[in-house]
């Protein structure tokens, strides 16, 4: 009996020990957190001063300044690049619908219809996008002056016919 | 610098308000408010004034009613002193004693040891650290952006729950974007790194709500202070989730405060008016995240097995008691339900379509790995196992059972909810990656429960400090 309760002291023991190796482990991983949020007080660079050092937020203002609060713009961007959910967070109260730069002609002028989207945003405007060729051709889109990494259409999307363009 | 200081006074007294409120909630369902510590009081009034307000602001927006601050928080507030003077003028008329026994133990006399100081430095230091981390860096995190900060920026830009232009989870409950939407009321405008500051805050309630809850189970203050610090500094999962805005913090805390009331009920060590307690939590579990109701089922069904299979003398008497819980839970379940049903919204129902007995398979390893990893959780879920082994068979005739059945049934409840994961063979692997620490996150607080439990037996030499009895009649706890 009093092996085993030694025994269980023992590990007990052996617990806090590893607990407080794992406490010094922690303040080891944080300490670069710590480094980062000291330097950020003492240079005042905090809150939303944080975001402003961000090009997708800055771009993003530029769009809330000509996208109206209560109009549907299409998202045109993957999913997977986690961007678009940072575009649709700083853009809301704006309704935000993503599609892939895969979607071809007929699937994009179908969702501009439905949606009455009067807006298409193609975030990474330098890369080749499937429907850019249809855009270009169709009179319902006119792209915008709008500085930044991507392409800002104002849609009339009345406009649209209902013909497949692929 | 101006600017700050009033954001901080106003975030401050948003806050204090949601206390006020919690803390009124608080003295109607306990007959004797003041038998509990500062700490304990506290820790429950924050969660139930959550509740109550966003319920309310849910209720205004049903009645298509603007928010603003007067409407959100002037009637609840007005409404819970007139029960409060209600119930207070009722009990004098009645000539009942002014205030019941207090159910506290009796506080400590010991001065505070060295340990004891050790202890609170190092809580003190994860929430000092948590706390500017949380308020120096605007919202970043995915789901924050993606759906818990995004909702509440749209509730405050459009005054009401306006879902219409926000698809992605317009069917989650909404008790944690509410709660920032009014925040940001209070602050006047969309500042997201104050209101961000809630989450460390929080996180404080539920490592107190941890210290009490080890208090009542017999731990002296060293020890109790010495397990919450292990739950606190053990792996990165907690601490991140202090700084992120995830409903998943939340959502633990709900989790911890029902099991831990209901713990202490089946130990005959809970305060008066336990039962009553608890429903607020059950409502906050059902209203905070999709995975609330099922973990308040568990909870429900772990005490009613170990009712069951310790079989006390009046058992049957205490299973009719749960009914107070599940009233709890079903004022936090229905009121959004019908609300999404009346809009008609989309209710997520594409977990439950199909079982994928592969994915149960490959999850294990991820699963396992998530328990015993220093990075997720560090020796916490160890520790638990070795207190549940070293409890024996005693763990067989004892109210232990409850949250080792808890436990065990959620651990086994993750895996089948892999398993019916509707999620591509591509992404299985990313998929749990991502979500088992948030899912263990939230029972891990109830596994600090155990390790408590061990560390009371397990420690070896007996307790230091005085332990006296409880001053109420034991098996009169609801």
């Amino acid at each position: 009996m009093s092996i085993l309760r030694n025994w269980r002291h023992c590990l007990f023991w052996l617990v806090i020990g590893c607990w407080v190796g794992q406490t010094i482990w922690l303040a080891w991983y944080y300490a670069p957190d710590v480094k980062e949020m000291a330097w950020r007080v003492a240079s005042g660079r905090t809150g939303t001063a944080v975001r402003q050092e961000d090009p997708l937020y800055r771009w993003a203002l530029t769009l809330a300044a000509v996208i109206p609060p209560r109009d549907t713009y299409i998202f045109l961007d993957n999913y997977e690049a986690g961007k678009e959910i940072e575009a649709r967070y700083h853009l809301t109260p704006r309704k935000h619908v993503l599609l892939s730069p895969a979607a071809p002609p007929s699937f994009l002028f179908h969702a501009l219809r439905q949606e009455k989207a009067s807006y298409l945003v193609v975030r990474e405007g330098k890369k080749p996008w499937k429907s850019q060729d249809a855009v270009a051709e169709s009179a319902a889109f006119l792209l915008l002056p709008v500085p930044g990494p991507g392409l800002v259409f104002k849609v009339d999307y009345e406009r649209l016919p209902g013909k497949f363009h692929d | 610098m101006i600017d700050t200081a009033l954001a901080l006074l106003r975030f401050s007294l948003g806050l204090g308000s949601v206390f006020l409120l919690g803390y009124l909630g608080f003295a109607l369902l306990v007959p004797n408010p003041r038998g509990f510590r500062v700490l304990e009081s506290l820790s429950y009034s924050f969660g139930i004034g959550a509740v109550v307000l966003t319920l309310w602001m849910l209720l205004l927006s049903w009645w298509g009613h603007p928010f603003s601050l007067i409407p959100i928080l002037v009637p609840p507030l007005a409404g819970a002193f007139l029960l409060v003077a209600l119930k207070m003028i009722v009990r004098k008329r009645a000539g009942g004693p002014e205030s019941a026994p207090s159910t506290i133990p009796a506080p400590s006399s010991a001065p505070f040891q060295v340990w004891d100081w050790v202890f609170i430095g190092l809580l003190s230091a994860v929430l000092l650290f948590a706390y500017f981390r949380a308020v120096i860096y605007p919202m970043w995190a995915w789901d924050t952006i993606a759906t818990w900060g995004c909702k509440a920026k749209l509730f405050y830009q459009t005054g009401g729950m306006d879902l219409t232009c926000i698809e992605a989870h317009n069917y989650y409950p909404n008790l944690v974007p509410l709660l920032l939407s009014y925040l940001y009321f209070c602050l006047g405008e969309v500042k997201d790194h104050l209101a961000q500051g809630l989450f460390p805050f929080w996180g404080a309630l539920l490592l107190g709500m941890l210290y009490s809850f080890l208090r009542r189970m017999g731990l002296n203050r060293t020890r109790a202070l010495g397990v919450t610090a292990f739950f606190a500094l053990n792996g990165t999962v907690f601490i991140s989730h202090l700084f992120i805005a995830y409903a998943d913090l939340p959502l633990a805390y709900f989790a911890l405060a029902a099991v831990g009331l209901l713990y202490l009920w089946l130990m005959d060590a809970a305060p008066v008016g336990a039962l009553a307690l608890a429903a607020p939590f059950f409502a906050g579990l059902a209203w905070c995240k999709y995975e609330g109701p099922p973990l308040a089922g568990t909870i429900l069904l772990a005490a009613f097995l170990t009712l069951v299979w310790l079989r006390p003398p009046d058992w049957k008497m205490r299973v009719l008691k749960l009914g107070i819980p599940i009233l709890g839970l079903a004022a936090g379940f229905l009121p959004w339900r019908l609300f999404a049903a009346f809009r008609h919204l989309e209710m997520g129902a594409d977990h439950v379509r199909n079982l994928y007995p592969h994915q149960l398979l490959e999850s294990i390893p991820y699963f396992l790995r998530a328990l015993v990893d220093p990075f997720f959780f560090g020796l916490l879920w160890p520790a638990a196992v070795l207190a549940l082994i070293f409890s024996g068979r005693g763990l067989w005739r004892s109210p232990r059972l409850f949250p080792a059945l808890f436990l065990g049934g959620n651990l086994l409840a993750v895996l089948v909810a892999y398993a019916v994961a509707p999620t591509s063979a591509a992404e299985f692997d990313m998929y749990v990656r991502a979500t088992i620490d948030r899912l263990l996150l939230h029972i891990t607080p109830v596994a600090a429960l155990l390790v408590g439990d061990g560390v009371k037996e397990w420690g070896g030499r007996p307790q230091a400090g005085p332990q006296r009895p409880l001053e109420k009649p034991l098996g009169k706890a609801y």
